[in-house]
C-alpha cells in the first residue's frame, strides 16, 4: 500500500519567491505527522497543495494515490484552514449543514454527524449560536467539526492550535490523537514546537524545505537536547544532519 | 454541475442575510429613501411660476383677446402679475422675482381682427405678442413658453377660428398620462437592484477570500461553477423580491403607471442581477480588503446612474459618450423593463435586449468560473 500522502521534488513559485524549494516527504497511513517550521516557512503553501487549492510550480504530490490537484479525492480529504473558514453570519448549526450539503451528505447524516461532533467538540449548548458570538477557542473547535463533518480518511490541518489556550490545545491534541487510533491520517502544521511531541513523527521545514525528519524521540536523541525547540534551533544553525 | 451543491451555497447566501437584520434592511430601505426622495422632489412639473403681464391691449369692456388668452394660462403652472410697464416688469425678471414677462401690443384685439377680415397693411409687431423670459433654466423656462401657447392657441380656437394648420397630440400611444416619474421609477430599481447585487457580491466574495471560507470550499466537492450558481441564484431571488418591494411602494406612494406584464419585468430585473454578481465575483478578485471593495461603489454606480437612460434618454447623452452607454448591461435592463412597464411590451418586443442580458450574463458567469478554477 502506497503512503497517503507522498511528496516528491515539489517546488512552489509565487513570482520569484520560492514558498517550497524541493521538498519531498511521505505520510504514512494512520499517524499524526507534524510539519513544523517559523511562520513563512512554507508549511501553508504545502497543505494547499495538497489540498489542491494551490498548483505545484514543479514536482509531484499524491494524496490518497491520486495526483494532486484532483477533485476525485476532495470528498475523503478534510481541511481546516489556518483562518478559520466559518461563515461568522451563520449559526453552528447552520454552518455544518452547509458543509455537510457541499460533501453530498444528506439531512439525515448531516444530523446524525453534527450531534457526534458537538458532543466531541463539547459544544452541544451553542449549536443556534451565531459564530460571531462565539469565543475564539469555541470557533476553532466548530472549523475542526467542519472539517470532520464527512468523515474524512486524510486530515490536513494547518495551524489548528494557534491562537488557542492551553487547555484547548491540550483537548484539541486529545481529539487528534483519538481520531488517529480510529485510522486516521492526519498532517498537522505548526508552530509550537512544544505540542509536536504528541506527533508520531516530525518534519522540520525551513525556507521552503525539509531540514530534518524522525520521530520526536529520536530528533531529540540526534540532537542530545531535551525540547524539540532546541533541536529545531540545533538543525536550524548547522544545516544538520540529514 | 449537481443542483443540490448549487442550492446550498444559495441557501447559504440567504441565511447570511437572513440573519443580518441590518443587512435585510439597508436592502430594501435605502432604495426606498432613494425612490421616495426623487418622487417628491424631482416630479419634473414646475408650479407657480410668477410671470408678469404687461397689457396694452385696452378694450372697453372686457372683450379684449389679451384677456381672453391670460383668462387661459394655466395657472397651477403660472402665477399671473401684472405691470404697466415693460421696463418694470422685465426688472422683476432681473432681480430674480419673477421668470417671464408677457407683453400684449397695443390694439392687439383690433389688428387681429383686421388681419382676420383680410387687412394685409396690419403690422406684424402689432399682432406679436412678446414673451421675454429668463432662459437660464429651461426647466422652468419651457413650461412657461408651453403654457403662452397652449393658451393662444385655445383662444384663438375658442373664436372659432380655424388656424390654418393643427398639431393634435392628445391621444398617446403609449403613456397616456405619464409624469417624470413614470420615467425614472423603472430605471432606478433596476439600478439600486444592479448597485446592491454587485456591491453584495463584491463584499460576500472578498469575506470568502479572506475569512478562508473560500479556500474550504475549493478543497471540497462543490465545483467553482456550481459556487458561480449558487450565488446567482440566490441573488436572483434577492433582486427581484428586492425590486417587487421597490415597484409596489413606487405605485403606492406615486401611483406610478403599470400597464404591462410586472413578472416578466422581474424576470428581467432577476437577469440583471445574475450578471451584477458575475461582475460581483470579477471585481472581488481585484480587491484584496473589504475596504477596497467598498471604493468600487463609484466605479459601478455612477457610471450606470447617468448613462443608462435612467433620467434622460441615451439619445440626449453626447455621441461620442454613447459607446460606453452601450457597454452597460443596465442600459438594455433599463429599456426592457420600462418598456413593460409603460408601454405594456411583450418578450416578443423586448427580447433584444433581453437576448444582450443574456450575454452579458452567460459571458460574466463562465469568467467568475473560470477565475476561481484558476489554480496560482
Amino acid at each position: 500500500m502506497m503512503d497517503d500522502v507522498c511528496i516528491r521534488d515539489l517546488e512552489k513559485d509565487f513570482g520569484g519567491f520560492k514558498a517550497i524549494n524541493k521538498l519531498s516527504l511521505r505520510v504514512k497511513r494512520g499517524e499524526i505527522y507534524g510539519l513544523l517550521g517559523p511562520n513563512g516557512a512554507g508549511k501553508t503553501t504545502v497543505i494547499k497543495i495538497l489540498c489542491g487549492v494551490l498548483r505545484p510550480s514543479s514536482g509531484e504530490a499524491y494524496v490518497l494515490d491520486m495526483k494532486v490537484p484532483d477533485p476525485s479525492v476532495s470528498s475523503r480529504v478534510g481541511y481546516m484552514p489556518q483562518e478559520l473558514a466559518l461563515y461568522r453570519g451563520l449559526t453552528v448549526h447552520e454552518n455544518l449543514a452547509f458543509y455537510g450539503e457541499v460533501f453530498g451528505l444528506t439531512k439525515a447524516q448531516i444530523d446524525v454527524r453534527e450531534q457526534a461532533l458537538l458532543k466531541l467538540v463539547d459544544l452541544e449548548a451553542s449549536r443556534n449560536r451565531l459564530i460571531d458570538q462565539l469565543s475564539g477557542g469555541m470557533q476553532h473547535r466548530i472549523s475542526l467539526a467542519c472539517a470532520l463533518l464527512h468523515e474524512p480518511q486524510l486530515l490536513f490541518l494547518d495551524e489548528p492550535t494557534v491562537g488557542v489556550d492551553p487547555d484547548l490545545r491540550a483537548s484539541f491534541w486529545r481529539y487528534f490523537e483519538g481520531l488517529r487510533d480510529s485510522g486516521i491520517t492526519m498532517l498537522i502544521t505548526t508552530h509550537y514546537m512544544d505540542e509536536a511531541r504528541h506527533c508520531d513523527r516530525i518534519g522540520f521545514m525551513r525556507d521552503g524545505s525539509l531540514i530534518a525528519e524522525g520521530s520526536p524521540q529520536q530528533l531529540l536523541d540526534l540532537t542530545h537536547t531535551d525540547s524539540l525547540e532546541d533541536a529545531f534551533l540545533a538543525y536550524s544553525q548547522t544545516e544538520g544532519p540529514q | 454541475m449537481k443542483v443540490s451543491r448549487a442550492f446550498a451555497v444559495t441557501k447559504r447566501v440567504l441565511r447570511d442575510l437572513k440573519n443580518d437584520r441590518r443587512q435585510l434592511a439597508l436592502i430594501f430601505i435605502a432604495p426606498l429613501l432613494v425612490i421616495s426622495l426623487f418622487g417628491v422632489a424631482f416630479t419634473g412639473n414646475v408650479k407657480d411660476v410668477r410671470v408678469v403681464v404687461v397689457n396694452g391691449d385696452v378694450v372697453a369692456g372686457n372683450s379684449s383677446l389679451s384677456d381672453k388668452i391670460i383668462s387661459n394660462l394655466d395657472t397651477s403652472v403660472l402665477n399671473v402679475a401684472y405691470s404697466n410697464s415693460e421696463s418694470d416688469a422685465v426688472a422683476q425678471v432681473q432681480n430674480g422675482s419673477a421668470s417671464a414677462v408677457i407683453v400684449f401690443p397695443g390694439h392687439l384685439t383690433q389688428s387681429v381682427a383686421a388681419r382676420a377680415a383680410g387687412q394685409t397693411s396690419v403690422a406684424q409687431e402689432n399682432i406679436t405678442i412678446k414673451l421675454l423670459a429668463d432662459k437660464s433654466n429651461p426647466n422652468v423656462s419651457n413650461p412657461i413658453i408651453g403654457a403662452v401657447n397652449t393658451a393662444v392657441a385655445e383662444t384663438i380656437e375658442g373664436l372659432g377660428r380655424q388656424a390654418p394648420v393643427s398639431v393634435d397630440s392628445s391621444n398617446a400611444i403609449y403613456g397616456a398620462n405619464a409624469q417624470f416619474i413614470d420615467f425614472f421609477a423603472p430605471g432606478i430599481i433596476s439600478i439600486a437592484v444592479w448597485q446592491l447585487t454587485t456591491l453584495l457580491t463584491l463584499i460576500s466574495f472578498v469575506g470568502e477570500r479572506t475569512s478562508g471560507t473560500l479556500s474550504r470550499l475549493l478543497a471540497s466537492p462543490l465545483k467553482e461553477s456550481e459556487l458561480v450558481a449558487g450565488y446567482a441564484f440566490a441573488f436572483g431571488i434577492i433582486g427581484t423580491t428586492q425590486s417587487a418591494v421597490l415597484l409596489t411602494a413606487a405605485v403606492i406612494l406615486f401611483n406610478v403607471t403599470i400597464v404591462g406584464d410586472v413578472l416578466l419585468a422581474f424576470g428581467v430585473i432577476a437577469l440583471l442581477a445574475i450578471v451584477s454578481e458575475g461582475l460581483g465575483i470579477l471585481l472581488s478578485s481585484l480587491a484584496r480588503r473589504e475596504a477596497q471593495a467598498i471604493q468600487f461603489l463609484p466605479i459601478v454606480v455612477l457610471p450606470a446612474f447617468l448613462l443608462s437612460g435612467v433620467f434622460w434618454p441615451i439619445q440626449a447623452i453626447p455621441a461620442w459618450l454613447r459607446p460606453v452607454s452601450y457597454l452597460l448591461p443596465t442600459t438594455y435592463a433599463v429599456e426592457a423593463v420600462r418598456a413593460v412597464i409603460l408601454r405594456g411590451w411583450g418578450l416578443d418586443k423586448i427580447y433584444p435586449d433581453v437576448v444582450v442580458l443574456l450575454i452579458f450574463a452567460s459571458v460574466f458567469l463562465v469568467l467568475a468560473t473560470l477565475l476561481l478554477r484558476r489554480r496560482e
